[in-house]
């Protein structure tokens, strides 16, 4: 027999913004699916079983026409499958892998880095959030997507306003009208650098999308680098602000990363693990189909919650902590499956091979301004939203 | 039905029947191998399904495309002559007994 999918209706939104791991434990805990009313979602919250959906995507499907997504930034590949993605995402890949990142992209990052560092670096204190990461964050965005002359300031408001237009349930007049400027400026940077980047060809995204065999039509162009700022920006910048936290709050774990920078790779993945930058995903069911036992109607979207399978206890002890040197195991932090983050092995290099141990190294004793003042809020995006430090200048 | 021997990180062997057309990966998977994680399912995007074929069958599976080449030097365990991504490699009669070792992480 199977089961029916369970409810929970007794949590607050605000609840989930603030802290979504008590739920998340709560929900593992019931059911293998369980809706939760107050996002209005039947969440899948156990790491095997997102394992086993992301292994089967012709039932579990990213297709969806009708998706928010797809209205605010046109059809695009995050909402495909089979070879119509794979289409899309192979025109994107000559600039995200991982030998491309260390030759063509780690030299500008570690500029970037340096001059963002160099800002601050006099002044012995600073809020991470806006003075370091997000600068960081949406200037080697910007490099790689080969937007030359957009400043970090309105990457990241091209970014955050197509989050909010893509999360916009409630259809409110003004986030949707903010996220079609986005949109247009998108369109119209595209617009002005592509022949430059038929030109010359490049390792930007512009220029492989340019390159891509078969050719990218200018629609695909369009929604796909609106998909890579979407989703892009705001990751790079809450790992490299978790995994600094994670380390300030365990001096010790740091003593033993900092005498051993092989280490910073492992501590990168753990912080990526504790903190989730992209808690939640949905997928579609084709068909009627059991999760562990749950029977779920075909039609139907279920949210494949990563950053509670990666706090799932089946799988990780004492999940909530943070620890460098917990046993070794993989996790969801960049999905699973076709859909498997593009910007993978850009955030490794440029968070735990650059710009985090460059922080460290430049700001002397570093340590949390008061550990009161640090603001971690989120769940779909979940990550450092304020962090004060200090430093001997 | 080609069989495929799987060395794992340990001394383990796991010798599999094996459907040509599958992928070594996909068979690994389908046999619990240790050691191949495969989070990406066959996107050659993770390279954690990482194995070292036999030299003399390198040869014969022609070349290795830009994408896996790249991502090969950066899989977990160090690149060896052999070393593949076994989500890129088909199984065939060609491949029949020979021995899929999964390097140690």
């Amino acid at each position: 027999m199977s089961e029916a999918v369970k409810v929970v209706d007794d949590v607050a939104f605000e609840e989930l913004l603030a802290n979504p791991y008590p739920v998340f434990k709560r929900v593992r805990d019931l059911g293998p699916v369980v809706k939760v009313e107050a996002a209005n979602i039947m969440m899948v919250t156990r790491f095997d079983d997102i394992m086993a959906i992301e292994r089967d995507p012709e039932t579990f499907s990213s297709i969806n026409p009708q998706s928010l997504l797809n209205t605010v930034i046109g059809p695009n590949l995050m909402r495909k499958d089979g070879d119509d993605h794979a289409r899309e995402r192979v025109a994107m890949d000559p600039s995200l892998r991982p030998g491309v990142v260390k030759r063509c992209w780690a030299d500008s990052m570690r500029a970037i880095c340096d001059d963002v560092i160099s800002q601050i670096e006099h002044k012995g204190e600073a809020e991470l959030f806006e003075e370091l990461a997000a600068p960081i964050a949406a200037r080697a965005l910007a490099d790689i997507l080969g937007f030359d002359g957009v400043d970090w300031q309105t990457m990241a408001l091209w970014s955050q306003s197509l989050i909010d237009g893509s999360g916009n349930y409630s259809h409110n007049p003004e986030i949707a009208r903010k996220a079609r400027e986005a949109a247009s400026g998108v369109e119209s940077a595209v617009d002005r650098m592509l022949p430059h980047h038929r030109d010359n060809p490049n390792p930007s995204m512009l220029s492989s999308m340019l390159q891509a065999d078969p050719a990218q039509t200018v629609e695909q162009i369009y929604a796909n680098i609106k998909v890579a700022i979407g989703g892009g920006l705001n990751e790079t910048r809450d790992s490299i602000l978790t995994l600094i936290l994670g380390l300030l709050q365990n001096p010790d774990q740091f003593a033993r990363v900092r005498a051993e920078p092989s280490l910073w790779g492992q501590a990168f993945e753990e912080a990526v693990r504790w903190i989730s930058p992209i808690g939640m995903y949905p997928r579609r069911l084709t068909r009627d189909v059991e999760i562990s036992g749950t029977l779920v109607r075909k039609g139907e979207q279920v949210g494949l919650c990563v950053g509670a399978a990666n706090h799932d206890d089946r799988r990780f002890s004492d999940p909530e902590k943070f620890d460098v040197f917990r046993e070794k195991k993989s996790h969801l932090a960049f999905g699973a499956g076709s859909h498997f983050c593009a910007g993978t092995w850009v955030s490794r290099a440029l968070v735990s091979q650059i710009a985090v141990p460059m922080v460290f190294e430049r700001l002397h004793n570093l340590r949390l301004k008061d550990p009161e003042l640090v603001r971690v809020r989120g769940w779909v995006f979940r990550g450092p939203t304020h962090m004060p430090v200090v430093w001997d200048a | 039905m080609p069989t495929i021997r799987f060395l794992s990180a340990d001394g383990t062997e796991f010798a599999v029947e094996a459907q040509n057309g599958r992928t070594l990966m996909e068979t690994a998977l389908e046999n619990s191998v240790p050691g191949i994680i495969a989070e990406c399912n066959g996107s050659a995007a993770c390279a954690t399904c990482h194995v070292v074929l036999p030299e003399e069958i390198m040869l014969a599976l022609g070349p290795i495309s830009e994408h896996e080449n790249d991502m090969l030097d950066f899989a977990e365990a160090p690149r060896e002559s052999g070393s593949r991504l076994s989500c890129q490699v088909k199984v065939s009669d060609a491949l029949d007994n020979i021995s899929v070792r999964v390097p140690a992480a």
